[in-house]
């Protein structure tokens, strides 16, 4: 692993819906096979930038740059680009009208142009990773919640992305499924995929993460190692944050 | 068909007797309507078969039905593929496209249906083959003679009154269509499309392969229902003169004087059809809707 290898940069990003300033001047590195969990009250703008660095939403200043290449007013590379980072999403969006296989297979056949057979072997193989090789045949409605994510994630890993976008990936499940989505995802961790997470699950950004970022008003306020973040927050909104978090 | 549903559900559920309150209830849900209806077919049908007057409007009459069919279906077919186009334009980011689209549906929405059949045949198609006209000459002054010979040959009293009909039933049931497409698109979550995009697929291809697929099963039913409509709107043709069951009856009438005959039997020809073809979109209905279900 090359240490320096800088795999997101952001430059100065910001982001505004009409008046309301969603990120205001956000700076943030992520390096080769590094877990970022980024944490904060809701509208402080992780999602935001979450979905700026696959360019879901638009930046309305500042650069973005993945690997080498910049991705930010940059039309003819995004396809291309995008199809290089797995994204999963609150709500899963499995495609509900094919099968599992079907949704897992897809992209690499009609973006990365790779022929059926081996889309479907590269797709079971991520299947049986996330423990739902079973369910290859059988539409997304008919999966629990914890199932469909699962099935998600195997969607995003068969790209064979560079990086992993997580946007809270566990908020719409049901307490019972979280784990079996968080122990896929700290499998991944452990792997060494270059991760970003947003999540409000405080036990796996301690157990996974490299560095913890805490966001509040659009703005990085605080990044460090979980260690020193849980245990000796440095700035006073964290600690607001983390004590109505933890408190009970 | 809800009501149907009802009744098997309550026959599958009810015991070999029934109580009094069962038997009210099912005789309340019992779809009385289809009796009615079946009555209409049968008396028809005992009209032409028993009585001459009958039985020569019945058999003078019918043939128009290949070309009400004939038409509807064509019409329907170009219809669909211009309303396809049309719904698509209208959620256009591109501001002209969407312009266009929105501007052809409020026009046909604006306008009734018969003064818009007079409209296409009459100043539409002459219209339109007097710009092709032109555009055969610009081929011609640029040497594509190949092009250019067919177009400049056409002429407005060569297109039969049949291609008019079908272009202005096309025309009007394509901005209707439209709407549909456009609302069977919306109807589907903005997440389908941010994950397909965010997989690298192109605008085009997420809308090939996510959006239309799940839009178009959504408005089967809808699409279906125009399918009736049209063929019963498919009448107003006979102002063009095509000879549909409409206008052979009307022939019929005026030749025959048997006023009674013609119009009875037309009348039940189109709801024969019309009953045909609704019973096949609530089955359609009933199988997205189970789809659903399972899916």
């Amino acid at each position: 692993m090359n240490a320096t290898h800088e795999m997101i940069q952001v430059i100065n990003l910001r982001k505004k819906f009409g008046r309301l300033v969603a990120l205001d001047g956000v700076n943030l590195t992520v390096r080769r096979g590094q877990v970022i969990v980024i944490i904060g009250p809701s509208g402080s703008g992780k999602s935001t930038l979450l979905r700026c660095i696959n360019h879901l939403e638009t930046p309305t200043e500042g650069e973005i740059w993945i690997e080498r290449q910049k991705i930010t007013g940059n039309q003819r590379q995004l396809n291309a680009i995008r199809s290089q980072i797995g994204m999963v999403f609150q709500h899963f969006n499995l495609y509900p009208h094919l099968t599992v296989l079907e949704n897992v297979t897809l992209a690499q056949r009609i973006v990365r142009k790779i022929p059926k057979s081996q889309a479907e072997a590269i797709a079971m193989h991520h299947l049986e990773r996330v423990g739902i090789a079973d369910k290859a045949r059988s539409y997304p409605a008919q999966l629990s919640g914890g199932q469909q994510q699962r099935v998600a994630i195997a969607r995003a890993l068969a790209q064979d992305p560079k990086i992993m976008l997580f946007d809270e990936p566990t908020s719409a499940l049901d307490p019972e499924m979280i784990k079996e989505v968080l122990d896929v995802m700290l499998n991944l961790a452990e792997e060494g995929i270059t991760m970003v997470v947003v999540t409000h699950e405080m036990g796996f950004a301690r157990a996974a993460a490299d560095e913890v970022i805490f966001m509040d008003y659009g703005k990085i306020i605080e990044r460090a190692t979980p260690e020193v973040f849980f245990s000796q927050p440095a700035h006073e909104r964290s600690r607001a944050f983390l004590s109505q978090i933890l408190s009970h | 068909m809800a009501v149907k549903e009802t009744i098997e559900a309550k026959q599958q559920i009810a015991s070999p007797q029934l109580t009094g309150a069962e038997i009210r209830e099912k005789i309340r849900l019992f779809p009385w309507w289809t009796v009615g209806l079946i009555g209409v077919f049968v008396l028809t049908a005992h009209l032409i078969l028993t009585r001459p007057s009958y039985q020569d409007a019945f058999n003078f009459i019918r043939a128009g039905v290949g070309v009400t069919v004939q038409t509807t279906l064509v019409a329907y077919g170009i219809a669909l593929v211009l309303g396809l186009f049309t719904g698509l334009g209208r959620i256009s980011h591109n501001v002209v496209i969407q312009n266009l689209g929105t501007l052809y549906v409020e026009l046909i929405r604006g306008i009734p249906m018969l003064v818009l059949i007079f409209f296409i045949a009459f100043v539409g198609v002459p219209a339109g083959v007097g710009l092709l006209n032109q555009i055969g000459e610009w081929f011609s002054q640029i040497g594509l003679q190949l092009i250019a010979q067919p177009l400049i040959q056409l002429e407005n009293s060569s297109v039969p009154m049949t291609t008019r009909a079908i272009i202005a039933l096309s025309v009007t049931y394509g901005a209707f269509q439209a709407e549909i497409f456009r609302a069977g698109i919306q109807s589907i979550g903005r997440g389908q499309m941010e994950a397909a995009r965010a997989q690298g697929m192109t605008h085009w291809q997420a809308m090939r392969f996510i959006i239309l697929p799940q839009a178009i099963r959504n408005v089967l039913p809808a699409l279906g229902n125009d399918f009736v409509s049209m063929l019963k709107d498919s009448s107003l043709v006979s102002v063009l003169a095509v000879r549909d069951i409409t206008q052979i009856a009307k022939l019929y009438a005026g030749r025959s004087f048997q006023y009674q005959e013609a119009y009875v039997t037309l009348a039940v020809l189109y709801l024969m059809m019309t009953v045909v073809l609704s019973a096949l979109v609530k089955w359609i209905e009933r199988r997205v809707r189970q789809d659903e279900r399972n899916a």
